[in-house]
């Protein structure tokens, strides 16, 4: 799975930590979903896109195997 | 508030076990190797937690949350690890120590392997998957 979190916080001038703030989670989980290394709930994935204003289809982008 | 709370037992316990194991070194007179093995596994897990709450203390000053629901899967995978740990241990310890050394493990050095066992299982295992990422 992608993600265009860093892309987006970019054009936001969003830290992670200021990202984590912002949805209340930790700074290390922004970092392991932007690395694609943890899948976030439905919930946390909602949260990010309602905090960097997208859709979570314009958010995570999954290949196929 | 609540991760307050959950920091500062936290930070209770481990006092209460250094100070414990402070005391019995210091009045256990001579020690066996098994005995200095077992307080070496205890000083790793205190160690260890030292370490997790020292993390969790720093999240809290930043503003940001001690635990959130990539953490708590972790806790929750370390603490599934931990428990088969334990079984086996309770299981295995006193058949390898029969097989291996023809000796008949008490008790109490069971509990102790059991304990110690899952203890650092557990650690060793939540280190690891939060490290990693899940």
């Amino acid at each position: 799975m992608k993600t265009r979190i860093k892309e987006l916080r970019a054009r936001y001038d969003l830290t992670q930590e200021d990202l984590a703030k912002k949805i209340g989670v930790r700074r290390e989980t922004i970092l392991f979903i932007e690395k694609g290394k943890y899948n976030p709930s439905l919930k946390l994935a909602h949260d990010i896109a309602k905090a960097l204003q997208t859709t979570i289809d314009e958010l995570f982008m999954f290949e196929e195997d | 508030m609540k991760d307050k709370i959950r920091i500062g037992i936290g930070i209770g316990i481990a006092a209460a076990v250094i100070g414990t194991l402070s005391f019995y070194v210091l009045n256990a007179g001579n020690l066996e190797l098994s005995e200095i093995l077992q307080i070496g596994v205890v000083l790793i897990l205190v160690v260890s937690a030292a370490y997790i709450l020292w993390d969790r203390i720093k999240n809290i000053k930043k503003g940001l949350p001690a635990q959130d629901e990539r953490l708590k899967i972790t806790n929750y995978k370390a603490c599934y690890y931990g428990f088969i740990a334990a079984i086996w241990s309770a299981v295995g310890a006193p058949l390898l120590s029969g097989i291996l050394f023809d000796y008949e493990m008490p008790g109490h050095y069971v509990t102790a392997v059991v304990v110690l066992g899952g203890g650092l299982t557990f650690i060793i295992s939540y280190l690891y998957l939060a490290w990693k990422g899940n």
